[in-house]
């Protein structure tokens, strides 16, 4: 079928010589012809031409012509255009037109070119001829060779079955062979495994007979461990078979084994085996499922009595013995770490309880820190021991509140001392006699910064010590001891205001009980208290700042959040206003006194009924009296005179109403009238030059306090006589009084110009509540007063 | 002695003006709501005391004497009623009794010569010493209470038909010497009474004292008027202190700055409530500021220029200076001054 088709292919080729005229050229050989035009076209391309073969022979064999076709086609061949554009190319291509390629190439060549050409293509298409047949040939030898090779396997295989069977049968007889040796040996195997059981329980049976005496002579060579390995052995035998005829043998060994229990029990209690054994002895024990948590809480409470012994008899050198037993008792209990821990804790803590027991009477810090460094050096040792316990936090903590608590009764302690010094001598007896006042003054002085020293001394102590634990807690120390001081000093104050009694803004509690003793709080405690708060202020305080900054300086980790816990010039300021508080409240007491003794003088008499003069008033007298008290307290009290011409400054002003009191009175009386707005203007101007001087700013000296009280006496003198109407004899009294005060006064007093003038005040507003102000003429008052100073040194002769 | 020169200001009372004479009293006419007047009572033994009726010129800063009139007596203590502005209490001296009477200030027609007081009734049932006569703070109300030394009387009147009569009387047995008081404006029936050395809380339907403050040199009270509860205490040895009536042991605060007895203190009855005014002997004004968080005490004159100027100016001029709100309290202390 494919010669058929190979043939139209060629037709076209073999339409070529019949168109070019050649005779010669016979039918068959037109393929070679084609074939010679071909090479002829491209003579000097030689792989050109093995390429076309290829491709030819794969046309050839390609079923699809279309492919084939295609695939001749794509490589090299030119397009129908192309071939167009140049048919003499176009020879080899499928849409090879021979009528258009004889007429172009009788077209284009001449002659000798034609002849050539086909000169050319002759020999190409013999070439291609032979080509063919080569082809063929091959194909042929190819399809021979096979053919033979077919018939020598038949030959071949022929005499392989027979021996294949000949191995089959020999391979059967030998498996029958083998079955027949092992049934006949079955049997004699089965009797020695069961002699070989037998012999192994014999073996065992023969253990267990020999059981009791192994284990005395394991008793006898102290090899317990050994022992109760074999004991442990034969237990479940025991368990199994004990009623049977193992019974004696069970009984032996375990008397064997509790013989062995008691030699361990005896070795575990017994503190002078090496502990290693000890805890072997345990681990023993355990394997014989004694109950060995019974016997730890019996050696651990007896560990606790002894313990508690150590307490109550306290000897330093079981310490070290107990941190052994400790160390012990962990070996050979490792589980028992728990309740060592709880026990030691319980230990210290009682310890710390006694210390602090001994914290409530007040000992001296050296002896407390011997106490605390015993603890601690204690507390490390058996941390060494068991360190879970975290003793030296625990006792470092405890330590920390013990001294801090120490501090605050040491401060606590000293406030009491201060406070029982000034009450016991202000409050001793009414009646004090002269220095008696002034040594109880300087005595709380002493207790006072003596007080402080000492503190700071025993302070000293607590952060000189180089211990470790001392080291660590030394900024804290040395914070508390700043706080405390600052504490200190403020409770201090807030104390002295409950005890002068003018409490009432510090503590309601407490003052609700001393409101309604203000009146019985000794006067003079007040006084001493304003001093005190000055003393503290100007002496003690600088002192406790200079040793603070000496020995307690650096200070703690909240130094540099809050600045130093003590502030002394917060305390300063404190002391500084409550001292004057003290001392105005000192003040306020004693004029309240005399305006009360004021106020009945004036109060009681009928003023406008009142008879002539005829000696100086008894209230005079009391007046005087409460001076002299005042003087005396506050003379003892407060610093002495520091003289200052002070009073110089308000004579200068006063010049003119001091000069003659009674002629400018005469005169201002006079000249009513005429000069009632100048009197007014001088008066006014009186008013704001000089009263506004009268009270001035106090001050601690005798000097300062005694004039303000007299001065704030006569003021409320003047405000009574104001509140009156008088008729002449009640005036004139009132003259005669304040002239033999002007004479009695001028020894208390410096600032003379100021009392001179506030008498005469008095006698100016008694002047103008009189109805007919006519007064004493100077020869009957000065013999007035002759007289009353005359029957005075009378009475103090008597005395 | 107290010197008051209020009239110079005023032209059509020239002729009196230069008279000075001594005041112990002044108040201020509650009831007379147009304007800012009043009453000053003078003090003198040897001349004719008179009662002054001052009023502030709201736009000028100026006093005027409305009314000048003759007052037979010393004038002690002296109270405007505080529902009509014409009528007014006197406490005064006779002879060597006191006496006490209600006044009524006649109709002016234009002319302030002189006229006479129109004298009401005479609250002349007491034995003792008159020592003060209280109205009830706020508006109207148709009682009077008198204190003498050992009395306090409360009485019914009817202005209208110039008639009053007592109505119960309590006595202060033990106690010496009543002072003076003040009517709770918050009640009716509650009265405060100074005596000595305490202060003491009346029921006046029992006539009973109820409650007290002890170990007090108390001189003048006041009730807040707006708070309930609160008073105000002058002293003498602690200058003003704040009272809550509920917990009487101790004082709500203390105001001092005062150097010697504090005679008078009130509450500022208008604007400014929180400003109060106390006046003591030296011729030194306080001006105390309360405030409800912080009370502070501000003396006069460091921060109000006003009464630095005041006093600079030593009363005579009698100018005021500064914010009008606060005259009223202002002149009142500035008319005690002379209480030295």
């Amino acid at each position: 079928a494919k010669l058929p088709k190979r043939t139209p292919r060629l037709s076209p080729l073999r339409s070529t010589p019949t168109t070019s005229d050649l005779p010669g050229v016979q039918a068959p050989l037109q393929p070679r012809r084609e074939m010679a035009t071909t090479v002829g076209d491209a003579p000097t391309a030689m792989d050109e031409k093995a390429r076309r073969t290829r491709d030819l022979l794969a046309s050839f064999y390609n079923t699809d012509p279309a492919a084939a076709g295609a695939a001749a086609a794509s490589p090299a061949r030119p397009s129908p255009t192309a071939a167009t554009a140049s048919p003499l190319e176009s020879i080899n291509s499928t849409s090879f037109n021979p009528d258009v390629y004889m007429d172009v190439l009788v077209q284009q060549s001449n002659l000798e070119a034609l002849l050539q050409r086909h000169v050319k293509m002759a020999a190409e298409i013999k070439n291609l001829d032979t080509d063919l047949q080569m082809l063929v040939y091959e194909n042929y030898n190819k399809f021979i060779s096979a053919t033979d090779t077919i018939k020598r396997m038949k030959t071949n295989i022929a005499g392989m079955e027979t021996n294949m069977e000949q191995l089959l049968s020999k391979i059967t007889s030998v498996q029958s062979r083998s079955d027949t040796v092992n049934t006949s040996l079955f049997n004699k195997r089965e009797n020695i495994e069961k002699l070989h059981r037998t012999r192994n329980l014999l073996r065992k049976v023969q253990f267990i007979y020999d059981l009791p005496t192994r284990l005395n002579k394991c008793i006898k060579a102290e090899a317990y461990a050994d022992a109760v390995r074999f004991f442990t052995g034969a237990k479940p035998i025991f368990e199994a078979y004990g009623d049977t005829s193992f019974q004696d043998c069970k009984k032996a060994s375990e008397e064997a084994m509790d013989l062995v229990i008691q030699q361990l029990q005896a070795k575990l209690y017994s503190d002078s085996e090496p502990i290693e054994a000890r805890a072997e002895a345990v681990v023993l024990l355990k394997q014989l499922n004694f109950p060995v948590n019974n016997l730890k809480s019996n050696l651990l409470e007896k560990l606790e009595d002894c313990l508690l012994n150590l307490q109550t008899e306290p000897t330093q050198a079981s310490v070290g013995d107990i941190s052994k037993t400790f160390r012990a008792y962990l070996i050979i209990f490792p589980d028992s770490e728990s309740r060592l821990i709880e026990l030691a804790h319980a230990l210290f803590t009682n310890r710390y309880e006694t210390v602090r027991g001994a914290l409530k009477e007040r000992i001296p810090s050296t002896d407390l820190l011997a106490m605390l460094r015993g603890l601690w050096e204690d507390a490390t040792a058996i941390d060494e021991v068991i360190s879970e316990a975290a003793l030296p936090a625990f006792s470092l903590e405890t330590t920390r509140d013990i001294i801090k608590q120490h501090i605050a009764t040491a401060f606590l302690h000293l406030q009491n001392e201060i406070s029982d010094v000034l009450v016991t001598h202000s409050t001793s007896n009414e009646k004090l006699e002269e220095s008696q006042l002034q040594t109880a003054m300087e005595k709380s002085k002493i207790k006072v910064s003596q007080g402080c020293i000492d503190l700071l001394q025993e302070f000293r102590h607590l952060i000189d010590g180089n211990t470790e634990l001392l080291v660590k807690l030394k900024d804290l120390i040395i914070d508390w001891v700043q706080e405390g001081f600052q504490d200190f000093f403020q409770k201090l104050d807030g104390h002295f205001h409950l005890l002068s009694g003018r409490s009432t803004g510090f503590s309601q509690e407490s003052s609700t009980v001393d409101f309604v003793q203000i009146d019985k709080v000794p006067t003079v405690l007040v006084l001493m208290l304003a001093q005190l708060c000055v003393f503290i202020e100007q002496t003690t305080i600088p002192k406790v700042t200079e040793d603070l900054a000496d020995s307690f300086s650096g200070g703690g980790a909240r130094s540099s959040e809050y600045g130093p816990p003590f502030v002394p010039g917060e305390i300063c300021r404190l002391y500084r206003s409550s001292g004057e508080k003290f001392l105005q409240h000192y003040i306020n007491i004693k004029t309240q006194k005399i305006s009360k003794l004021l106020n009945k003088r004036f109060s009681t008499p009928v003023w406008l009924k009142h008879k002539e003069p005829r000696e100086v008033n008894m209230f005079v007298d009391l007046l005087l009296l409460e001076f002299n008290g005042v003087v005396s307290e506050v003379k003892q009290i407060l610093p002495g005179l520091i003289r200052r011409h002070r009073h110089s400054d308000s004579t200068g002003s006063t010049t003119s109403s001091r000069s003659n009191p009674m002629r400018e009175d005469m005169l201002n009386r006079s000249n009513t009238n005429r000069s009632r707005s100048q009197f007014l203007e001088n008066h006014l101007a009186k008013l704001f030059e000089q009263k506004m001087e009268i009270f001035t700013k106090l001050e601690y000296t005798q000097e300062s306090v005694i004039s303000t009280v007299l001065k704030l006496c006569l003021k409320s003198l003047q405000e009574f006589v104001r509140l009156q109407t008088f008729n002449r004899s009640g005036f004139q009294q009132i003259q005669l009084d304040m002239e033999f005060l002007k004479s009695s006064l001028k020894e208390f007093i410096d600032d003379e110009a100021a009392i001179s003038f506030l008498l005469k005040e008095v006698n100016n507003a008694a002047h103008e509540r009189c109805l007919d102000p006519i007064p004493l003429e100077a020869p009957i008052l000065d013999k007035l007063i002759n007289a009353k100073l005359a029957k005075i040194k009378e009475q103090s002769a008597n005395m | 002695r107290r010197r008051q020169r209020e009239c110079r200001a005023d032209p059509a009372a020239s002729s009196t003006a230069a008279s000075s004479t001594r005041a112990r009293c002044i108040t201020d006419v509650r009831a007379d709501a147009g304007s800012t007047t009043f009453l000053a009572g003078t003090l003198s033994l040897k001349e004719e005391n008179e009662v002054h009726l001052i009023r502030l010129l709201p736009g000028e800063n100026e006093l005027v004497c409305d009314g000048l009139f003759y007052h037979p007596n010393e004038i002690w203590d002296l109270k405007s009623c505080p529902f009509d502005h014409r009528l007014f209490s006197t406490v005064y001296t006779s002879g060597e009794g006191y006496g006490a009477s209600v006044w009524k200030i006649p109709e002016l027609y234009g002319q302030s010569n002189s006229p006479q007081l129109e004298q009401l009734f005479m609250l002349d049932d007491h034995t003792d010493k008159i020592r003060c006569v209280l109205w009830w703070p706020l508006g109207k109300h148709d009682k009077l209470i008198s204190i003498d030394d050992r009395n306090i009387f409360l009485w019914n009147i009817d202005p209208s038909n110039k008639s009053a009569k007592v109505i119960s009387q309590g006595s202060a047995d033990m106690l010496p010497n009543l002072r003076g008081g003040a009517w709770d404006p918050h009640n009716h029936n509650a009265v405060a009474t100074i005596t000595d050395s305490s202060l003491h809380f009346w029921d006046l339907r029992s006539m009973k004292r109820s409650n007290a403050i002890e170990h007090a040199h108390i001189r003048d009270v006041d009730y807040n008027p707006k708070k309930q509860n609160i008073i105000a205490t002058a002293e003498d040895e602690f200058g003003i202190r704040l009272w809550d009536l509920r917990m009487l042991k101790h004082p709500l605060k203390d105001l001092p700055g005062h150097s010697h007895w504090t005679w008078a203190v009130r509450h500022n009855p208008e604007v400014l409530e929180r400003i109060q005014l106390s006046i003591y002997g030296w011729l030194k004004l306080a001006l105390m500021t309360l405030d409800p968080k912080a009370l502070l005490v501000r003396p006069l004159g460091k921060k109000n220029h006003y009464c630095t100027r005041i006093l600079t100016t030593k009363i005579a001029s009698m100018e005021l200076h500064g914010a009008p709100m606060i005259h009223r309290c202002l002149l009142l202390c500035l008319m005690m001054e002379g209480l030295f």
